[in-house]
């Protein structure tokens, strides 16, 4: 499974973001999902992005994270000792150190929503649709991208994410 | 409280209303979602409700009465309940007894909770004969009054009907920030070839989405109606499905729009290339069903009237208004079809001041400042920010100097709570009954109690029960509010057998169980009734002067993650850096020196706010754009004009500020 992220649809509402914190009561400043605007055009929806190669994975010592068959990358709390290699590792900041409780934190996917039926909070927050989840392995469709202006480099850690990217509009200015 | 799921309604002033379940757990919200029976929710809700526990659980919410001496002195001691309902009781009673009647008495209450059960408020007043009473409406009045001009009614077309629209043109609306469900039905619809357009003066988040967008100066949507208009009628494209019968005014309007205007003079005041309107009047000759949504921005100015009343002709006249999944958007008043009993509310006489005084809640402080038989001399508000949303803060001051008593009650100390003598804390809705009608979508929803109190914060309905409670006792039948009744019997009481066939509801119990739609669609009825079209008179054929040139337009448009001055507390969605943002054009940072991120000074004859620049190159160059609310709150520049109307809308738009480059010494 993956994430499915349209930028031409994304309209920055932050739905999806504050839908995460209200689904995992994750304190202030802890972010599993980040809204982030890269251009006064382009907003991207950022979480863990459950990599195929997940960084976090190889450079744990407690060897805190697991990946799941579904390719869900989950970590082990009761595990973290706090050391936050794995903060500095990953290239889309997804692992979130809280200073309080000395330990990493990060998007599962909604494994427990998943596992009961339902979508991830986040993708059933988005009002637009222009986030959701996908099987990689079947996904096909000629319009997306791999990546988009203001993502983290892909190539290292492979992220089980699509993108489409924005269309071209036509505007009238004030003459 | 028993664990589990509850059914509440998000109460805000706001397009959604949106039906929320609320999951909890050893008597705490523990979190929220949308509700999957509300056909207009649809089972999410925006960053805003999603943070809902932090807005119930917040360290800066009021728990406890307070009480404030001196007034403004920060210096507040918590006082019971008991002590606060006597301090306001003998207050009444006394100004009363001096005046011979309650005019000295009066509230201010708007919008911080739509629910039916707040007009416990005026309510309570109401229950204690004549008094100081506010009338209109800031938000919507004037587009309300062209509504009924053009209708003979209030009339807002269904918004899931967007779905099905071939071409939607949002004009002066910016859905993605203001009212974010919609952009699901605009998207569904876009999903199956619909095009979208978008009219504003400013390049909003919603425009950048638009297959077209067209900018616009402010305060000219008339013209560009007009000339649309003018357009589709000169190539035979006007539709003559109902016109030339029922519309009353055809003759005039036509005459207008062929001799009394010229392409020529639309381009220039409008600002809108000629390109552009040839190309929106195709769109609407040759696209239909087409849906026009005419936003609350386009009637914030001294135009407003007729710029709405220009599109509601512009969509008649192209076939657009009687025809499915087309119509014209505003928002509607079927809140009014309930029997509000608690606003409606009626109180004993008093022989000799019969009626309650009057006070345009547009122009508060003004209006009341001019009462001296009694002056005012106790306030109470309740849903309201006045020091950080209203105008003419200067004679607010001036007011309240004269006040003896002011009472706020609110679930945060805002601004106008410091400035009280009394502050009550108030319930969220998650700790309250009500019921709940969207001015935007046609659906109904209860709110549950779904938890305790936060310490001991009340409804406004409790209050004015148990102040009742209290009145009574120190003066017997002071107040005729029926304070034995709960709130369960107030809600039974709005759900009339005309509400429940109205909404197709059996019986009440099943409003525990969903949301109801409205049975009766809101498109503009085939039948005989009356359109009118635009009238032009000799006021509305001038163009408002655009500001000199080094004077500026302020826009203060609302700001994603809060609604006016609420959720300012919740950190969540802290927005603090982006609090004192004053977007400036590209035109005027050169002119006036300015870069990006420069400290500039907004200021006029009112006030001075200092803020960090934020060059934007697609603004227009007379305006500049800041957001409401913040520590510094842009209101403070934000005065009564000349050309408002009592019954108007407040032209916040009208704002006209200076802007310099801030040195620090010039503060």
């Amino acid at each position: 499974m993956g994430f499915c992220f349209n930028a031409d649809d994304c309209i920055g509402c932050r739905a999806c973001e504050i839908a995460c914190k209200n689904e995992n009561q994750t304190p202030s400043g802890i972010n599993w999902r980040k809204v982030k605007k890269i251009s006064s055009e382009l907003f991207l929806s950022i979480s863990c992005n459950h990599c195929e190669n997940p960084e976090c994975f190889r450079v744990c010592p407690q060897r805190a994270f697991t990946k799941r068959r579904d390719g869900i990358v989950e970590i082990e709390q009761s595990l973290c000792d706090g050391c936050q290699l794995c903060v500095t590792s990953c290239p889309y900041n997804a692992p979130q150190f809280d200073p309080e409780t000395h330990k990493v934190s990060k998007c599962q996917m909604c494994y427990p929503r998943q596992d009961a039926g339902l979508l991830p909070t986040c993708v059933e927050a988005c009002t637009t649709n222009a986030l959701s989840i996908v099987n990689l392995d079947k996904f096909n469709n000629p319009d997306i991208v791999s990546s988009l202006p203001g993502f983290p480099d892909i190539q290292i850690t492979r992220p089980s994410i699509v993108f489409f990217p924005q269309k071209i509009r036509k505007r009238y200015f004030l003459f | 409280m028993d664990d589990g799921i509850y059914r509440n309604t998000c109460p805000r002033n706001c397009y959604g209303t949106c039906g929320i379940l609320s999951h909890v757990k050893n008597n705490k919200l523990v979190k929220v979602t949308g509700d999957p029976s509300h056909g207009f929710t649809k089972g999410s809700l925006c960053a805003k409700g999603y943070a809902y526990t932090q807005f119930v659980y917040n360290p800066h919410r009021l728990k406890y009465p307070m009480l404030q001496t001196p007034r403004g002195s920060g210096n507040w001691v918590r006082i019971s309940w008991d002590d606060a309902y006597s301090i306001i009781g003998k207050k009444m009673i006394e100004l009363q007894a001096r005046y011979g009647s309650n005019l000295a008495s009066g509230y201010n209450k708007y919008s911080g909770n739509l629910g039916l059960l707040h007009y416990a408020t005026e309510g309570l007043f109401n229950s204690i004969g004549t008094h100081t009473k506010p009338v209109g409406n800031p938000c919507a009045l004037t587009g309300l009054n062209a509504l009924e001009y053009s209708f003979g009614k209030k009339f807002s077309a269904v918004p899931e009907d967007m779905t099905y629209s071939k071409m939607i043109v949002l004009w002066g609306a910016n859905p993605a920030v203001t009212n974010v469900h919609q952009m699901k039905f605009i998207y569904e619809a876009r999903r199956k070839g619909a095009i979208l357009v978008v009219i504003d003066p400013v390049l909003t988040q919603t425009a950048k989405k638009a297959d077209l967008y067209i900018q616009i100066k402010p305060g000219t949507d008339m013209w560009l109606a007009l000339g649309v208009a003018k357009l589709l009628y000169e190539n035979g494209y006007a539709s003559n499905d109902f016109l030339n019968e029922r519309g009353e005014g055809w003759n005039e309007y036509i005459n207008f729009i062929t001799h009394g205007i010229t392409m020529q003079e639309v381009y220039e005041i409008t600002g809108v290339p000629p390109e552009a309107i040839a190309e929106l009047a195709s769109l609407y000759y040759s696209i239909k069903p087409t849906a026009t949504w005419a936003g609350l921005g386009i009637q914030r100015n001294s135009n407003g009237n007729d710029s709405i009343e220009a599109i509601n002709s512009l969509v008649a006249l192209s076939g657009n208004l009687t025809i499915p999944n087309a119509g014209l958007y505003f928002m509607h008043f079927d809140v009014e079809t309930f029997p509000n009993k608690l606003l409606n509310l009626e109180g004993p006489p008093n022989e000799l001041v019969l009626e309650s005084r009057s006070v345009d809640i547009s122009d508060y402080a003004n209006n009341a400042l001019s009462f001296d038989n009694p002056p005012l001399k106790l306030l109470w508000i309740a849903s309201r920010n006045i020091f950080t949303q209203d105008q003419n803060l200067a004679e607010w001051k001036e007011l309240f100097d004269q006040l003896e008593l002011i009472v706020t009650v609110d679930m945060y100390l805002t601004k106008t709570a410091m400035q009280s003598d009394l502050v009550l804390p108030a319930a969220t809705h998650f700790e309250e009954e009500d019921l709940n009608i969207g001015y935007w979508h046609y659906w109904i929803s209860l709110n549950q109690k779904a938890i305790p109190a936060y310490y001991e914060a009340k409804s406004d309905l409790q209050i004015a029960r148990e102040l009742t409670r209290k009145l009574n006792q120190l003066s017997p039948g002071f107040s005729s509010f029926p304070h034995e009744k709960e709130p369960i019997d107030w809600i039974y009481e709005e759900i009339t057998p005309e509400i429940k066939h109205l909404y197709g509801i059996n019986s009440f119990e099943d409003l525990m169980t969903k949301a109801f739609h409205k049975k009766e669609k809101s498109i503009f009825p085939d039948d005989r009734q009356i359109f009118r079209f635009f009238t032009p008179n000799e006021n509305n054929c001038v163009a408002s002067k655009a500001p000199g040139l080094d004077s500026f337009t302020l826009l203060t448009p609302q700001s994603l993650l809060k609604i006016h001055s609420q959720y300012e507390w919740v950190s969540w969605l802290n927005t603090k850096k982006d609090e004192s943002l004053i977007e400036i054009s590209l035109a005027a940072a050169k002119k006036k020196g300015i870069a990006d991120q420069d400290k500039v000074e907004l200021y006029n004859e009112s006030a001075s706010i200092i803020g960090t620049a934020r060059i934007s190159n697609h603004l227009p160059d007379n305006i500049v754009l800041t957001h409401q609310a913040g520590s510094n709150p842009i209101n403070q520049l934000i005065k009564n004009k000349d050309t408002e109307k009592p019954d108007s809308s407040t032209y916040f738009y009208d704002s006209i500020v200076r802007l310099r480059k801030w040195e620090g010494y010039n503060v």
